[in-house]
């Protein structure tokens, strides 16, 4: 795959008939293979970007000063295979091939993009980026150094390299197996989407870094029928992940996570309104963590003063036992990268230390203004966008109770296995997120199951109100999480042990 | 450059057809666009770009991919369509999916929507900026000394898109979009710094409020929400205002369209004919308002567009059907889209009704939340004022509802007189009676 050119790439990635798949093993957690192994030199020899004409266009980014500039290159391939009414009947593709250049004066910001990568529409996306400063001009690095950065998604064989003829199976067998499973199932659609973004940053201060992020996930949802009520519901397995993951073990768990989910609604209640002791399940709850603190910690918001922890860091945010982190670095993690779409190499950040604010989450910008080194958090959509602080995947470490024990201690509330739909205000820190998934509880046992209820809550508050944590954590291993900020969405992942919040206000009953 | 994206389309089916698909449909859109935003009286973004898409639906032996590009070299979108085409053949066969019959491009209307402002070109670089510090300035003016940080930006954009179907259908827009926004971030008691935004968006430059009022507005609105709390749970009367009712009213729309009816995840799927709201409900969808942000005359499949009463006095009496699921579901297609939706506006203000409902609470804004389409339940936070006789009490936060379409529909008692000229949905803000609002 190494020396594929750029037209088999499309071909393999719009059509992906050709090409050969071999089932591949991972490699063991830990292990990361370096990086440049599969990625190196490809916007070279596929569109003749040479650090000649990089330094070129930089030096037009820089041509009215500013501080510094970079390039993002990006040659990105989506792919959805959608089955419906039992047909793998859909099918969409979309290339997206561009370069955004960014000129960057204090916390002033320039930008330009095209799709065109040719000397002349780059030097014109250049000027346009150069205009935020005004004073004579700057000479970027003589010389860029390539970046080496360990690789946390190793891919052996490329997703754009996978037949048709492989995924469709695949699908297909998922829609089978959700429909052996339950005479009540009565629709299923199945969605498998894979992605390769290949991006390459070149920045004025010599650094120069190119990566292949894989991304991909498969995805059931359910529509059931009982006594004449429907409910529907779904699951998804994925992350930077490549083909070989899809295991046939792994649709059968998928299958059954899918329909046991759409078929217990038929037995669900809403809960009681109003405030509540709430128990956050192991997993894809960690969404909670990434309302209630991760983006109050992105730089961008503290530093302009308007995040409701713009004032505490250093101090005692939560209880001894609480630590959090965002974290780049877990193999295989919707969330991970190698290095941020800045150049900056990714990093594992404290964002609580045992109760203790750490650290915020930063780009070069913030970085630069807080006199910090970047955290490595500067990601953008794509080329179309300047990097922003972002979160990558953010969890909370395991504690020392038992899950059971943390579902006793709350005596009578609500436990939340699955959330949607997370929101915050970051200058008051209020946040929502909806439950599509939970338990009553009762006496500190597990009731009744509920559904469709949203939680409020204020995220300091929660922080300090989480009283007690499990031992059993949990990565939510799902592809398809995606954050919004700013226009911009970016792939995100979550973890997340069970715990018990003292109090969130709870929209129950319906009026 | 009308006619160079004509070409494009053109070549784009030729390729398609030669590669041996039965039929194709090329969309192309072309952007231009500027974007300011300043903080602390500089700017601090400015961006601009000029890009393209080239979208192409492949139609081969009964099957259909849908793929999208911006290499638009001309090898390359050769070769990509050549494979598109060739890639399509693998999927699974599904009679159903066609163009749509020819006859459904009959009718088009031919009127100006009045979308393109022919002073576009004549914007300045310092007509734009003087537009975001005004805006700026106005913000920080009326914010005061609760002022902590303030962003303020402006956008303009000119498209041009083409639809062409190899079937006989092909159609030209050609727009401009103007915003302006401003938000604010204010002091509060302790560590909360409640933020607003305003922003207003028009297709025709003058159509936009004064730039002043833009900010002012976005101050005056995070201002409002100093002092916030929630209060017990209560059942109430709430006005959900104009600019944010869109967003329960998405809730009745997704169970409207048709690939929702026909895969079972609709609550309003055998609906049709009965009553679903108060007659207080009336709900069109007009794609014909000049200036209107969803306005057109023909839609993303080439469909004429129609004038339709999707609700009429609470009774159920249309959906959003499609070409492909109209055919799935036996039903005549209509539109697969909602353009620009309409509730027509009562005669009193929020002010006037505020007074005669005792206690209740004004809805700006929400948070979270989801709407399930195949059962009707709701539950989102909300943001907004407790208010009692008319007189703002204080803000609240933190609070819910949570209710089921199907009843709460039926609880709208008013629709005041203050329709949202700056979104494709058009709505007044809403009057609902006995909601019940989760908080302590």
């Amino acid at each position: 795959m190494k020396n594929m050119s750029r037209r088999s790439f499309i071909k393999t990635g719009a059509t992906a008939i050709a090409g050969t798949f071999a089932a591949s093993s991972f490699l063991p957690k830990g292990w990361p293979a370096l990086a440049d192994e599969k990625t190196g030199g490809y916007f070279e020899k596929e569109f003749g970007i040479t650090d000649e004409l990089c330094r070129k266009v930089l030096s037009e980014a820089l041509s009215k000063g500013g501080d510094f500039a970079d390039l993002f290159f990006e040659h990105t391939i989506t792919n959805f295979l959608i089955l419906e009414d039992g047909k793998v009947n859909r099918a969409s593709c979309e290339v997206a091939l561009g370069v955004g250049i960014r000129t960057v004066k204090g916390d002033q910001v320039g930008y330009g993009f095209t799709q065109d990568l040719s000397e002349k529409a780059m030097l014109a996306a250049a000027s346009t980026a150069a205009t935020i400063a005004s004073a004579s001009g700057q000479k970027p690095a003589a010389k860029f150094a390539p970046l080496k950065t360990k690789n946390y998604y190793p891919v052996t064989t490329l997703l754009s390299s996978v037949p048709l003829e492989s995924k469709l199976p695949l699908v297909q067998s998922l829609n089978e197996k959700c429909f052996s499973l339950s005479p009540l199932v009565r629709k299923v659609m199945v969605v498998f989407h894979d992605q390769e973004r290949r991006i390459l940053v070149v920045t004025s201060d010599g650094v120069k870094a190119e990566d292949l992020q894989p991304r991909s996930y498969l995805s059931s949802s359910v529509v059931a029928e009982k006594n004449g009520r429907w409910e529907r519901s779904g699951w998804n397995f994925g992350g930077r992940r490549e083909f070989s993951y899809y295991t046939p073990a792994l649709v059968e768990e998928l299958a059954q996570r899918s329909v046991d989910r759409a078929l217990v609604l038929f037995e669900a209640i809403q809960p009681p309104a109003g405030e509540m002791p709430v128990v956050l399940g192991p997993g894809v709850t960690g969404v909670l963590l990434h309302e209630a603190i991760g983006h109050g910690m992105e730089a961008d918001f503290n530093r302009k003063k308007i995040s409701t922890y713009c004032t505490m860091l250093g101090k005692k945010v939560a209880e001894p036992f609480v630590t959090i982190i965002d974290d780049g670095t877990v193999p295989y993690l919707t969330g991970s990268i190698n290095f941020d779409d800045e150049g900056t190499p990714t990093q594992k950040t404290v964002l609580v230390d045992k109760g203790i604010l750490t650290s915020y989450l930063h780009d070069r910008i913030s970085a630069r203004s807080y006199g910090v080194k970047s955290t490595g958090s500067g990601r953008r959509q794509s080329y179309q966008h300047y990097p922003i602080p972002r979160m990558r995947n953010t969890y909370m470490l395991a504690g020392e109770a038992s899950p059971e024990d943390v579902i006793k201690a709350a005596g009578n509330g609500i436990y939340v296995q699955d959330v949607a739909n997370g929101q915050v205000k970051i200058g008051e820190g209020d946040f929502a997120f909806y439950v599509s998934q939970g338990r009553l509880i009762e006496n500190g046992k597990l009731g009744a199951p509920i559904k469709d209820v949203n939680i409020m809550g204020n995220g300091p508050k929660m922080l300090a109100n989480i009283i007690m944590v499990a031992k059993d954590f949990e990565f939510a291993q799902g592809g398809g999480g995606t954050c919004g900020k700013g226009g911009q969405g970016v792939p995100v992942g979550f973890g997340q042990p069970t715990c018990l919040v003292k109090s969130l206000t709870v929209g129950g009953v319906r009026g | 450059m009308k006619q160079e994206l004509y070409d494009l389309a053109d070549k784009a089916i030729k390729i398609a057809k030669a590669a041996g698909a039965d039929d194709c449909r090329v969309s192309i859109n072309g952007e231009r666009f500027v974007e300011i935003s300043y903080r602390d009286r500089r700017p601090e973004g400015i961006k601009e770009a000029t890009s393209r898409g080239l979208q192409v639906e492949i139609f081969v032996n009964k099957r259909y991919s849908v793929q999208a590009t911006s290499d638009l070299r001309p090898q390359a979108l050769k070769s990509f369509i050549e494979k598109a085409v060739a890639s399509t053949r693998l999927l699974e066969e599904d009679p159903l999916r066609t163009l749509p019959d020819p006859k459904y491009y009959q009718g088009r209307q031919n009127i100006d929507l009045k979308q393109f402002d022919p002073n576009y070109k004549k914007l300045t670089p310092e007509d734009r900026h003087s537009f975001v510090r005004a805006i700026e300035d106005s913000c920080l003016a009326k914010g005061g000394d609760k002022v902590i940080s303030v962003t303020a930006s402006g956008y303009d954009s000119y498209s041009e898109q083409v639809l062409m179907a190899s079937n006989g259908f092909d159609g030209y827009v050609e727009y401009t979009a103007f915003y302006g926004a401003a938000e604010m971030t204010a002091r509060d008691e302790g560590d909360r710094r409640p933020a607003e935004y305003n922003v207003a968006i028009a297709m025709i430059r003058k159509d936009l409020p004064r730039p002043e009022d833009i900010g002012a507005e976005a101050a005056a609105r995070t201002l409002s929400l100093l002092g916030a709390r929630k209060i017990k749970t209560e059942t109430l009367p709430i006005i959900i205002e104009n600019r944010v009712a869109g967003q329960v009213a998405g809730g009745l729309l997704q169970a409207m369209v048709g690939r929702n009816i026909q895969q079972k995840q609709s609550f309003l799927a055998d609906k049709k004919g009965q009553k679903t709201g108060s007659e207080k409900l009336t709900l069109v969808d007009d794609p014909f308002i000049p200036g209107g942000l969803g306005s057109r005359t023909f839609d993303g499949e080439g469909l004429a567009a129609k004038k339709m009463v999707m609700i009429e006095g609470g009774v159920l009496r249309e959906f959003y059907v499609d070409w492909y699921y109209g055919r799935k579901l036996g039903w005549e297609p209509t539109t697969g889209s909602p353009s620009n939706l309409v509730i027509p506006p009562g005669k009193r203000s929020v002010k006037e009704i505020m007074k005669d409902l005792g206690r209740g609470i004004f809805v700006t804004g929400f948070i979270g939340g989801n709407s399930n389409s195949t059962t009707g339940d709701f539950s989102i936070g909300i943001i907004g004022q407790l208010f009692e006789k008319g007189e703002i009490v204080h803000p609240v936060s933190e609070m819910n509802i949570a209710d089921n379409h199907l009843k709460f529909w039926p609880r709208l008692v008013e629709a005041a007189n203050d329709p949202y000229p700056y979104s494709q949905v058009r709505l007044p803000s809403l009057v609902f009676d006995s909601v019940v609002v989760s908080g302590i």
